[in-house]
């Protein structure tokens, strides 16, 4: 006999992928004694499978027509998506190889599965990162925190890593549901990351925006220039704020030109960034006392003149430099 | 039209037929319609009817060790596929009948 047990087994597999579009109960009355049958037929004939009998293909097409089975199209919905499936796959798979040389692989996959411990590690960080955002409410940087503590975040970090590592190799052997479990978290965790990447990119535009700000909150969100004036109502120029640590208090943002804009940093421009544009008028030595509330003082005639007696203010325009401590 | 087309209609009648006058298994029944002038019919056609007149109900099999080779697969009528065959038969002698007096009509010899 020249035909091998093996050799059957080959035809076999090929005519029933060429019936792959048919019910399966279908195609196993068609084939489940084909193997018997060939065996039979080998037995008695000379010569090779394909010599003897043609192509599986044609062997399968010939079956199909002979048993009264019809092609591929107009049957129900999960053999159309079975058939799609088929050719998709059948499509991928030749993707794979056209790109795996591109790579200096065989195939692209070959080159990817050399990839996926670095996945799994990935995941365990991915992992810990989402526990992360959900012990802490929100606001992330780039190390775990478990309820706000780095080191129990670094120890979840590390757990995670490892058990991630173990899914990783096993996860060839696990049944059927634990795997579709990993592979549902595995996507929920890439979806985290694409969102938390997506944040990040906004913060770090944010971030450079208002670099060394400290001390705002949303009630100055309004705020775009501060103006300072001392005791006697004078604008004061060029003014600084601090905070109680050394800290630069930045409110509002330059919205107009100035010589000292060459200095660089605009951020670093004392107040007011724009003198023109004070709301009590840049005043002379001497002129009105500003009352911003609009009630005049007790004893002060708004209409008489001002007191042209004022004598400059001992108090400096600018406030002592600070130390900065922080 | 050739031979291939028309016996996509009445293979499953040359294989009830074929196994009125014995049992036989796949190759065995290849070779009985080959020799029977249907050289055309192949492997898969054979077989596949086999299967579905076995789906159908119209066949009963069993097995024969052999001494040469591998088990033979014997194919035998039951009592549903010799009434089959009585009236497939019936309905193929007066489909041929009308087709032969068809063509003798309009003078073509038989």
């Amino acid at each position: 006999m020249t035909v091998t047990g093996q050799d059957i087994t080959d035809y076999v597999a090929r005519v029933r992928a060429a019936l792959a579009d048919l019910p399966p109960a279908q195609r196993d009355e068609l084939t489940e004694d084909l193997a018997d049958h060939l065996a039979e037929f080998a037995a008695e004939t000379d010569g090779t499978l394909v010599e003897r009998l043609g192509e599986p293909e044609t062997y399968a097409a010939e079956l199909r027509s002979a048993a009264g089975a019809t092609g591929g199209g107009g049957r129900n919905l999960d053999q159309r998506v079975a058939t799609a499936l088929v050719q998709v796959r059948g499509q991928l798979r030749a993707i794979d190889t056209r790109l795996g040389p591109a790579l200096g692989y065989e195939t692209a996959s070959e080159f990817l599965r050399l990839l996926r411990p670095a996945w799994w590690v990935l995941r365990g960080y991915l992992a810990a990162m989402l526990v992360t955002v959900m012990s802490t409410g929100g606001s992330i940087g780039l190390l775990p925190r478990f309820g706000g503590e780095l080191l129990a975040g670094l120890f979840m970090l590390v757990g995670f890593v490892l058990a991630s590592i173990w899914l990783g190799r096993r996860s060839g052997g696990l049944a059927r549901w634990p795997r579709s479990a990993v592979q549902v978290g595995s996507a929920v965790l890439v979806a985290f990351a694409l969102v938390a990447l997506v944040n990040a990119e906004d913060r770090l535009g944010y971030d450079d925006y208002y670099y060394d700000q400290t001390s705002v909150d949303s009630q100055y969100s309004q705020v775009r220039d501060v103006f300072v004036y001392d005791s006697e109502g004078r604008l004061v120029e060029n003014a600084r704020l601090f905070d109680q640590n050394g800290n630069p208090i930045r409110l509002g943002y330059p919205d107009c030109s100035s010589p000292i804009d060459e200095d660089g940093n605009p951020l670093l421009r004392p107040y007011p960034y724009c003198v023109d544009q004070a709301p009590f008028g840049h005043r002379a030595p001497g002129a009105a006392v500003p009352t911003p509330t609009g009630t005049p003082e007790p004893g002060v005639t708004p209409s008489t003149t001002p007191t042209a007696t004022t004598t400059p203010p001992a108090t400096p325009a600018m406030p002592p430099t600070p130390t900065p401590t922080g | 039209m050739d031979t291939t087309q028309l016996l996509k209609g009445v293979l499953d009648l040359a294989v009830l037929a074929v196994l009125r006058e014995e049992d036989g298994y796949g190759y065995d029944i290849l070779r009985r319609l080959r020799e029977a002038g249907l050289e055309e019919v192949g492997d898969a056609s054979v077989y596949g009817t086999l299967r579905r007149l076995f789906a159908a109900g119209l066949l009963t099999t069993y097995v024969v060790p052999s001494e040469s080779g591998p088990h033979r697969k014997y194919y035998a009528l039951n009592a549903a596929g010799r009434d089959q065959l009585t009236r497939s038969g019936k309905l193929w002698r007066s489909f041929a009948t009308t087709m032969d007096s068809l063509l003798d009509d309009r003078g073509m010899a038989a």
